[in-house]
């Protein structure tokens, strides 16, 4: 079999119409037995996940880059284009796709679609905020994410299987073997990110964004989230918020406030300011990954590279000692000493 | 002054103003002596208007104009311009002596207060206008011919030597006609020349002593007993004045 | 009573407090001029014009730092003026009908922007959405130095450009006869009212600020008797209101303060016309 890296690593700079024909290009040179699938995941969250379980099996498309609100991201004509050419959609689901609703509901009838996060968070699991809607953010939960790797392997597999009835059971097991060992990985980086947390005091424990998307990591890691702005991201912080808010980081001696990297900083600064006048010492903790991943090539430009950099963030910033990492992670990832995620090699 | 009498207040040679394709004026040759109280009349967009921009500078004009022998800018300072009252929105927070203050502000550098001296200047014009009571009256109140009356004063301020009123009696009651033409005629008796655009035939007579028929071009001009025929009547509103013979009679009663 | 002194004192009441005074004290203040002017929409224009600078400052800087993205809404405002006014020079076009498609162009394509940017790769860009209605309660202390550079800066040149400023409002023919460069003090005029948009995008969005400019000024006019007395009067109700708005919003949860500083102002505004005692214009 010609020796294709199956990861189908995009060029970092590349756009979505080179996504596009580099997908026309490699369909082309394709001469499988079996072709392998082609799947378009909607963010890198997913799509991560599906790279590492694909194997040579599939080749995998992420349509939001890093730095994306897939709240608010609509599709453009090439990425319906892209979405329509392929064998199995992947997305979040959740509702976190908001505004591809539409199209994923219409692809849908043509192309198996699937929301991994409901399909791998049993419903009595899922967090809903007292306004009734249903809180997407699962991935920032390792042990919540990590049902998808055997979520997208099932879905892979029968889809190969209803291809080729004959020729899929090489990729079958494959996918199974790759989606265990990735689970163990996540449960390991779940476990150690627990223990991690653990190391802050109860007392300064406390997660202080701009609005609400770490509710997920907040229950797994026994966390307490606090959300300046609440919910929405359209929403105006009111002032009475920035004084709450200022009050509680005082009161329990908090050290750090933080901003995800598709947040303006303002209101945080705000909060900062007012905790500062009232003779606080917070600061400004280093960028978090709430709705996307870092850069492609860094290593929080891979779901488990994304968790171990907010992980050890948070921690440091706290005031709370990083433990080293499992081994079967840390072959994948390492830390920096810096206050920085590392760069891992992969 | 009489070394300067030969030097007319208000020279025009080979005035043209057009607007894009529209020609308002063309080829005006005006020579308005000094002392004098001259109108300028023609029927509506004569060019009349035009004619008035040119003599200010505000509007692009080919030709010569001269103020007292002088050219442009220097020539432009020797005058002081009266616009129609109408031209204004009479609905601003101010009182009279404030808007007769306003010609002092070519005079004064920004940083320099108005002061007693400037004060009095300005109670000076507007008792020359018989509007010295209404000084402190706000202007949304005035009838249209005491706004006249202050636009005037304003003018007098300036104390400059010739004096361009836009219309200066459309719409003004009688008492403040009166006085308006009062204080021009004081004006001239001092030796300052007036020129207005007039719009009314039959009160040339009683108030002007010159002249100028406008229509696109100068046709005719001069004093007033010799410029006010039937003649260049007719040819200066055309068709327009049907009532020609009427007014002749009007203005030899 | 010790509540409401711990809440007057609260460094981040204070702060949005004082960025309200400073906002609201000149924007009421240069309202004077293009309520006069009957340019009351230009204020609106510039403001809702503002926005495609904000996403293209955004865009050419790439971070959300706020100098490259005021430098723009600071272009496309006052490009969106200027343009209106030069429009409305024309013989075929009234000066409102030239400002409504000012204003209506610069924000359609501000929106055009705005949902482009926050569709693409790139990042970063939630939080240009708050340049609609503002976001008082995120004032910085930076923010207050602008905004009194700005105070200063407007002061200084209505003092220096007063009496051409006041004879150009009142007659511009009279103006232009008195060799006043009027289109330079046009321009002047059109410059610091778009600088004070801007600064104040941030705290009531584009939407809302035109009115922080109108309804002072609207107010004003109906208990002065002098130009000086009339911008002053504004600005004092500017602040005020801004003040109030600021106050009340910071009190409760849950209110937003651009708006809120609106209804107030505009509130004044409306007693001030009821209670008027100004009798209608003459013919």
């Amino acid at each position: 079999m010609p020796n294709k890296d199956s990861r189908a690593t995009i060029p970092p700079s590349a756009g979505r119409a080179w996504r596009l024909l580099w997908l026309a290009l490699v369909l082309s040179g394709a001469g499988f037995a079996q072709p392998p699938l082609q799947v378009v995941a909607t963010t890198a969250m997913v799509g991560d996940v599906a790279k590492a379980v694909a194997g040579e099996c599939a080749v995998v498309v992420t349509l939001m880059g890093p730095g994306t609100d897939p709240h608010l991201y609509r599709a453009s004509a090439s990425d319906v284009a892209a979405l329509a050419a392929a064998d199995v959609i992947l997305y979040s689901g959740l509702g976190l796709e908001g505004r591809l609703a539409t199209a994923l509901t219409e692809l849908g009838k043509r192309v198996t679609t699937a929301a991994v996060a409901e399909l791998a968070v049993p419903k009595g699991e899922r967090l809903v905020h007292p306004s009734g809607v249903a809180d997407p953010h699962a991935w920032l939960s390792a042990a919540a994410w990590a049902g998808t790797a055997r979520v997208i392997a099932e879905l892979l597999a029968t889809e190969l299987t209803a291809r080729a009835p004959d020729g899929a059971s090489d990729c079958v097991e494959g996918l199974a073997e790759r989606a265990a060992a990735y689970e163990q990985r996540v449960l390991a980086l779940h476990d150690w990110a627990k223990a991690t947390l653990a190391s802050v005091p109860r007392e300064r424990r406390v997660l202080v964004t701009a609005h609400d998307a770490f509710h997920y990591f907040g229950r797994a890691y026994d966390v307490e989230v606090v959300g300046i702005q609440g919910l929405s991201t359209d929403s105006e912080a009111a002032v009475a918020d920035v004084r709450r808010v200022a009050d509680l980081v005082v009161t329990r001696g908090v050290r750090a406030l933080f901003v995800e990297s598709t947040i303006d900083p303002r209101t945080v600064l705000a909060v900062l300011d007012a905790v500062a006048s009232r003779g606080g010492t917070a600061v400004l903790g280093p960028e978090l990954y709430g709705d996307a991943m870092g850069v492609e090539g860094s290593s929080a430009g891979t779901y488990l590279g994304m968790l171990v950099s907010n992980v050890t963030v948070i921690t440091r910033a706290l005031g709370g000692e990083v433990l080293p990492l499992p081994t079967s992670v840390a072959e994948w990832v390492t830390i920096l000493p810096a206050a920085s995620s590392g760069e891992g090699a992969k | 002054m009489s070394a300067h009498a030969a030097v007319p207040a208000l020279e025009l040679s080979g005035v043209s103003v057009s607007y894009g394709q529209t020609h308002a004026i063309t080829d005006v040759d005006l020579s308005i002596p000094q002392g004098t109280l001259a109108a300028i009349v023609g029927p509506n967009g004569a060019g009349k208007s035009s004619l008035m921009k040119a003599v200010l500078g505000l509007t692009s004009a080919t030709g010569d104009v001269k103020v007292l022998g002088k050219r442009a800018a220097a020539g432009r300072h020797l005058v002081a311009y009266v616009p129609q009252r109408r031209s204004v929105d009479w609905d601003f927070p101010a009182t009279v002596l404030d808007v007769v203050l306003m010609g002092l502000y070519r005079e004064l550098r920004w940083w320099r207060r108005i002061g007693r001296g400037e004060r009095d200047r300005a109670m000076q014009a507007l008792a020359e206008v018989g509007m010295a009571d209404l000084a402190r009256r706000q202007i949304t109140k005035l009838s249209g011919g005491q706004q006249q009356r202050v636009f005037l004063a304003r003018a007098l301020v300036q104390d400059a030597d010739l004096y361009l009123l836009d219309e200066p009696l459309a719409g003004v009651d009688a008492p403040s006609e009166a006085a308006l033409m009062a204080t021009l005629r004081n004006l001239v008796a001092s030796g300052r020349t007036v020129v207005a655009v007039h719009h009314d035939l039959s009160t040339l007579q009683a108030h002007f002593d010159w002249l100028a028929f406008i229509h696109r071009k100068v046709i005719a001009a001069g004093p007033l007993t010799e410029c006010l025929t039937l003649e260049n009547l007719r040819s200066t509103y055309g068709t327009q004045l049907l009532a020609v013979p009427a007014v002749w009679e009007a203005t030899h009663a | 009573m010790p509540d409401l002194l711990a809440f007057l004192g609260d460094p981040t009441v204070l702060i949005v407090g004082a960025g309200a005074v400073l906002l609201g004290g000149v924007a009421g203040g240069l309202g004077a001029f293009a309520v006069l002017r009957r340019q009351s929409l230009l204020g609106d224009a510039m403001a809702h014009a503002a926005l495609p600078g904000v996403v293209v400052g955004y865009l050419v800087s790439g971070e959300r730092s706020a100098g490259p993205i005021l430098a723009g809404a600071l272009v496309s405002g006052l490009a969106a003026g200027l343009a209106a006014l030069h429009l409305s020079r024309l013989p075929r076009i009234k000066s409102d009908a030239a400002l409504g498609v000012s204003l209506s162009l610069g924000f359609a394509l501000g929106v055009v922007l705005l949902t482009r940017v926050q569709g693409s790769a790139g990042g970063h860009q939630a939080g240009l959405e708050a340049y609609l209605f503002g976001q008082a309660a995120a004032t910085l202390r930076g923010d207050l130095l602008w905004l009194a550079g700005a105070v200063v800066l407007c002061t200084a040149t209505m003092v220096v450009a007063w009496r051409p400023a006041k004879l150009t409002t009142f007659d511009r023919e009279y103006a232009a006869a008195s060799q006043v460069r009027v289109r330079l003090v046009d321009a002047l005029l059109t410059g610091v009212l778009a600088l004070t948009i801007v600064l104040g995008l941030r705290m009531v969005g584009v939407v809302l600020m035109a009115a922080l400019v109108v309804a002072p000024a609207v107010a004003a006019r109906q208990w002065s008797s002098s130009l000086l007395g009339m911008v002053l009067g504004g600005a004092a109700i500017g602040a005020g209101s801004a003040l109030s708005g600021a106050l009340i919003s910071a009190s409760a949860p849950g209110l937003a303060t651009g708006p809120l500083i609106v209804v107030v102002a505009s509130a004044v505004a409306g007693v001030a016309l009821l209670t008027s005692r100004r009798e209608s214009q003459r013919a």
